[in-house]
C-alpha cells in the first residue's frame, strides 16, 4: 500500500482503476429491494453500495409540534465495516453531517406541502464506502423516494468531481479523493435544472469552480437517464405483476 | 432551536423591502451590519476574539496544547474545531438542546480550514505546528461560544475564528537532545506558565523567559465565509434572524483574501438554478473581499495597540 | 509553593484581606430580559435572565410562586486546560442547585405565582471563586430584568493557607488545600447568610475568623454592586430624558426602569 501512495493518479489519460477523467465507474441502480419499506433502492458505484429505504409519510412524532408542510428526516448510517477501518455504533458526527447535507438535497424536490403533518424517514445505510457516498446517497435516496410514490417536481441525481494532480476527476474513488486538491459534490433536478445540494472543499477559482460544476451536470445528467429507465423498468414489471395477477383471479373465478 | 414565528404580512414586508434593496435596517442588499472585533478577551487562552455582528455575539477562544499528530500527517499539527450553544443566548440551548446545531456549524468551520492532503492547502500552514515529526505538535483547540443568536452565525463564527487564531501566540519550542543519547528529546518552552505542569518530568526541560519569542500564526490565507441567500429573486448577505425566515435558499461559501473559493456548502430548502448558484458564489466573492478588508483593518489597529503596550 | 510572602503579600501582589479587581456590566445580551458580565480579577461570568413568564411545564407550575429554573455552563477555554465539559457533571448539577438556592431566597418568589423565570450562566473564564462570580453575575442579571427582589445578593469566598486567613482566593490559592468558604449574604437583613460551602477541614476558631472574612468580603462586594447598579440606573434616566435610548443598553432596561419606579 504504501508503494501505492507514492505513485501517481494519472498515467496516459487514465485514473488508476483504467476510466477516463470523465466516466463513471460502473453504475448500478434499483428499486424495490426492501419489501417492508414504503419505498426502497439500492445504489452501487463499483466499491460505493447505498441502502436506502424510505417509510411514511407517517403521522409527525408529537415533539416535533404542527407544520403546513410534510418533513422529511433523514438518517445515514455508515455500516461498521463499510470503511477501511472498523466504524463505531452510534451516530458519527461525520453521519449526522452527511444526514443533514442529504435532506437539504432532497427537501427541494419533495412536494413537502403534499404530506402537511406527516413525516417521511429516509433510512440510508452505506454498506460499503468506495467514495463519493453523499452523491451516491442521494441519488439513491430520490430513487426510493419516487419508489415509495412521494410526490416529486422531478428526481435528484448527485455526482462527485475531484481536482486532483490539474485534472478533473469525475465520480472519484476514496483514493482519489484523500489526494484531491479540492472537490465538490453536486445534486441537481436535472430536468428542471435546479440546484439541490453543492458542497466543495478546497480551493476553487472561479473559473475552475465553472468548469467543475459543468462536467458535475453532464453527470448529474447522465445518471438521470439510467435512473428514469431504472424506474420506468420497475412501473412496466410491476403492471405486468399486476395484470397477471388479475388473470389468474380471473381464472379462478 | 424552536423557530421563531413569523406572518405572512412581514414576509411579504421583507421581500418586498429586499426587491427595492433597502433592508429593514436601512441596509442594501449586499451590506453588512457594523462589525466588531475585539481581541484577547480570554486572557487565559493563547488566543480569543469576541465578535459582534448586528446582534450575533460569539466568542472564539483558541489553546494551544501538545499532543500528537495525525498518522496520516505525521508532519503536521492538528486544528480541533468545537462550537458550544450558550444556554446564555436562549432558554432552548438548555441541556442538549443547542448540540445539533453546534456539530454543524464545527463541522462548516471545519470544512472552510480544509487542509488538503498535503496539509498545506488549508488557510493555516499546519506544517508550522509541527514539533517532531510524527511524535509531538501542537494541536489547536478553537472553541467557539454563542452569546447571542442574530442572525448570520457562520458568517460571525467565521471571522471570530480568524481573529482568534490571529491574536494566538504560540509559545516556542526547542528540541534538546537528551545528555543521554537514547534519551527521548526534551522540549524547551518559553514563557507561559500554564505548560509547567507538562514538562515536569521531562529530561531536559529548560524555560527561556522571553515573551518575544512566542511566534504568531499566520493567517492571512485563512478565508472568511460569507452566507449568501436568496429572498425573493435576490441574493442579499448578512440576514438577520428575520430576514433568516424568509429566505428559501442559502450558500455558504468561504472566500480567501485572493477571492478563491475554499469551501461551500446549499442550506435550506429551495433549490436554485446552476448559474444563480454561480452568481450567490460571485456575491459572496464581492462581500468576502469587503468582510477581509474589514477584519484586516480591525486586526491591524489592535496589534498595533497591543505591541506598542507590550 | 509560598502563598504568603513575608512582606504580607499574595502571588498576585495582593494582600490576605484584599478582594481581586471587580468589574460589572449590565444588558451586555440583547436577546436576554436581562444579562449581565461580572468579573472578579480573571474570573469571568457571563448572566442571562428570561422571564418572568409563563411556566413551560404544566406540571411544574405553582399557584404561590415563581418557578426559578437555574443552568450552569463552563465554556471549554474557560480554564486552564482546555477540556470539554459536559453539561450534565456533577459539579455543574451542584453549582446549579446553589445558585437556584440562593436566588430562590432572594428573589419575591410570591410576587410571581405560576410563572417562572430562568436564569443560565456561563463562565467564560475560570480563576478560583466561580459559584460566587455566578451568584453575584446571575443577581445582576436579575436586577437588569427588574425581578422584585428582597435584597442584594452577595457572594465572596475565603480561605486559610499558611496560618493566614485569605479573602477571595485565585485558582492556585484555590487549590493550595486549604479551607475554601463560599458565603452570599443579604447585606441590608443583618448579613443574613444564604449560601454556605466548604471544603477541607479547618479549626473551629478559625473557622470562625475565616467565615468573618468572607461576610465581610461579601459587604464590599455588595456595596460594588449597589454602586455599579445606580450608576446604571442613573444612565438609563438620563438617557430617557435626553429622549434617546443610550447605546447599548436595550429598551427591555426603559422597562426596567419602570419597575424601579413603583
Amino acid at each position: 500500500m504504501a508503494g501505492l501512495e507514492q505513485q501517481p493518479l494519472l498515467t496516459d489519460g487514465h485514473r488508476r482503476d483504467g476510466r477516463a477523467y470523465e466516466e463513471f465507474r460502473n453504475v448500478f441502480l434499483n428499486t424495490g429491494v426492501i419489501s417492508q419499506a414504503s419505498g426502497s433502492a439500492y445504489a452501487e458505484f463499483n466499491n460505493t453500495k447505498v441502502m436506502v429505504g424510505v417509510y411514511g409519510p407517517r403521522q409527525s412524532e408529537r415533539k416535533v409540534g404542527y407544520s403546513e408542510q410534510g418533513r422529511i428526516s433523514v438518517d445515514v448510517k455508515l455500516a461498521t465495516f463499510a470503511t477501511r477501518q472498523r466504524g463505531v455504533f452510534g451516530q458519527t458526527p461525520e453521519e449526522r453531517e452527511l444526514s443533514a447535507l442529504l435532506a437539504t438535497a432532497l427537501e427541494a424536490a419533495t412536494n413537502l406541502a403534499s404530506f402537511p403533518k406527516a413525516t417521511a424517514d429516509v433510512y440510508v445505510l452505506v454498506l460499503e464506502a468506495g467514495g463519493a457516498e453523499l452523491a451516491v446517497a442521494a441519488t439513491a435516496a430520490a430513487l426510493a423516494l419516487a419508489d415509495a410514490g412521494i410526490e416529486m417536481f422531478d428526481l435528484v441525481t448527485a455526482c462527485s468531481v475531484s481536482r486532483a494532480e490539474g485534472a478533473l476527476l469525475l465520480d472519484p474513488t476514496t483514493d482519489e479523493a484523500a489526494r484531491e486538491e479540492a472537490g465538490l459534490t453536486l445534486a441537481l433536478m436535472p430536468a428542471c435544472s435546479e440546484v439541490t445540494q453543492l458542497v466543495s472543499r478546497g480551493p476553487w477559482s472561479s473559473s475552475q469552480l465553472r468548469e467543475a460544476l459543468e462536467l458535475a451536470m453532464g453527470g448529474c445528467a447522465q445518471l438521470d437517464a439510467l435512473a428514469r429507465q431504472v424506474l420506468k423498468t420497475a412501473a412496466a414489471e410491476a403492471a405486468t405483476r399486476r395484470q397477471q395477477e388479475a388473470q389468474r383471479q380471473a381464472q379462478q373465478a | 432551536m424552536a423557530s421563531p414565528l413569523i406572518s405572512a404580512a412581514e414576509v411579504q414586508w421583507i421581500t418586498a423591502g429586499v426587491s427595492f434593496n433597502i433592508r429593514n435596517d436601512g441596509r442594501q442588499r449586499e451590506d453588512f451590519r457594523a462589525l466588531s472585533v475585539q481581541l484577547g478577551v480570554i486572557t487565559q487562552a493563547t488566543g480569543s476574539a469576541r465578535v459582534q455582528l448586528g446582534e450575533t455575539d460569539v466568542i472564539v477562544g483558541v489553546k494551544a496544547e501538545i499532543g500528537s499528530p495525525d498518522p496520516d500527517r505525521p508532519d503536521c499539527g492538528r486544528l480541533v474545531f468545537g462550537v458550544e450553544c450558550s444556554p446564555v443566548a436562549s432558554p432552548a440551548f438548555r441541556g442538549r438542546g443547542g448540540d445539533e446545531l453546534s456539530g454543524e456549524l464545527a463541522r462548516a468551520l471545519e470544512r472552510s480550514f480544509y487542509p488538503g492532503p498535503s496539509g498545506r492547502a488549508g488557510g493555516v500552514d499546519l506544517s508550522t505546528l509541527s514539533i517532531v515529526s510524527g511524535k509531538t505538535c501542537w494541536v489547536l483547540y478553537v472553541d467557539a461560544l454563542l452569546l447571542n443568536i442574530g442572525g448570520n452565525l457562520h458568517d460571525a463564527l467565521s471571522v471570530a475564528a480568524k481573529a482568534a487564531l490571529a491574536d494566538a501566540k504560540i509559545p516556542k519550542v526547542e528540541v534538546v537532545q537528551g545528555e543521554d543519547p537514547t534519551d527521548e528529546p526534551g522540549y524547551e518552552v518559553d514563557d507561559d506558565p500554564q505548560w509547567f505542569s507538562l514538562y515536569l518530568y521531562e529530561p531536559d526541560y529548560e524555560v527561556d523567559d522571553d515573551p518575544q519569542q512566542a511566534q504568531r500564526l499566520d493567517v492571512s490565507r485563512v478565508p472568511l465565509c460569507v452566507t449568501v441567500s436568496q429572498i425573493g429573486a435576490h441574493s442579499v448577505v448578512d440576514l438577520t434572524a428575520q430576514e433568516e425566515l424568509c429566505s428559501s435558499a442559502s450558500v455558504q461559501v468561504a472566500v480567501d483574501e485572493s477571492g478563491v473559493v475554499c469551501g461551500l456548502t446549499k442550506r435550506r430548502q429551495k433549490g436554485v438554478d446552476p448559474s444563480v448558484a454561480l452568481e450567490m458564489v460571485e456575491v459572496a466573492q464581492r462581500s468576502a473581499a469587503k468582510l477581509h478588508a474589514a477584519l484586516a483593518e480591525s486586526l491591524g489597529g489592535q496589534q498595533a495597540q497591543q505591541m506598542s503596550v507590550g | 509553593m509560598e502563598y504568603v510572602s513575608p512582606e504580607g503579600l499574595r502571588l498576585d501582589g495582593r494582600r490576605p484581606k484584599e478582594l481581586r479587581q471587580l468589574k460589572a456590566e449590565l444588558g451586555v445580551l440583547a436577546s436576554a430580559d436581562g444579562s449581565a458580565m461580572f468579573e472578579m480579577g480573571n474570573t469571568k461570568v457571563l448572566a442571562a435572565v428570561f422571564g418572568p413568564k409563563p411556566v413551560e411545564t404544566r406540571s411544574q407550575e405553582d399557584d404561590k410562586r415563581c418557578l426559578v429554573k437555574c443552568e450552569y455552563a463552563m465554556a471549554s477555554f474557560s480554564t486552564g486546560e482546555r477540556r470539554r465539559r459536559g453539561k450534565g457533571d456533577r459539579r455543574a448539577t451542584e453549582i446549579t442547585k446553589a445558585i437556584r438556592n440562593c436566588l430562590e431566597q432572594t428573589i419575591l418568589v410570591e410576587l410571581m405565582p405560576r410563572s417562572q423565570i430562568d436564569v443560565y450562566v456561563q463562565v467564560l473564564q475560570a480563576d478560583g471563586g466561580t459559584r460566587c462570580a455566578c451568584i453575584n453575575a446571575a443577581f445582576m442579571a436579575l436586577a437588569a430584568a427588574a425581578v422584585p427582589m428582597r435584597d442584594i445578593l452577595a457572594s465572596c469566598a475565603a480561605g486559610y493557607l499558611e496560618s493566614t486567613a485569605l479573602l477571595d482566593l485565585n485558582y492556585v490559592e484555590d487549590s493550595g488545600g486549604g479551607p475554601d468558604v463560599a458565603v452570599a449574604i443579604h447585606p441590608n437583613f443583618d448579613d443574613r447568610v444564604v449560601l454556605l460551602q466548604q471544603d477541607n477541614r479547618v479549626a473551629i476558631e478559625t473557622f470562625e475568623e475565616v467565615l468573618q472574612l468572607a461576610v465581610a468580603g461579601c459587604r464590599a462586594v455588595g456595596e460594588f454592586m449597589r454602586q455599579r447598579l445606580l450608576e446604571h440606573t442613573d444612565a438609563l434616566a438620563a438617557a430617557r430624558e435626553a429622549g434617546q435610548p443610550q447605546e447599548g443598553a436595550a429598551d427591555d432596561n426603559e422597562d426596567a426602569l419602570d419597575e424601579d419606579d413603583y
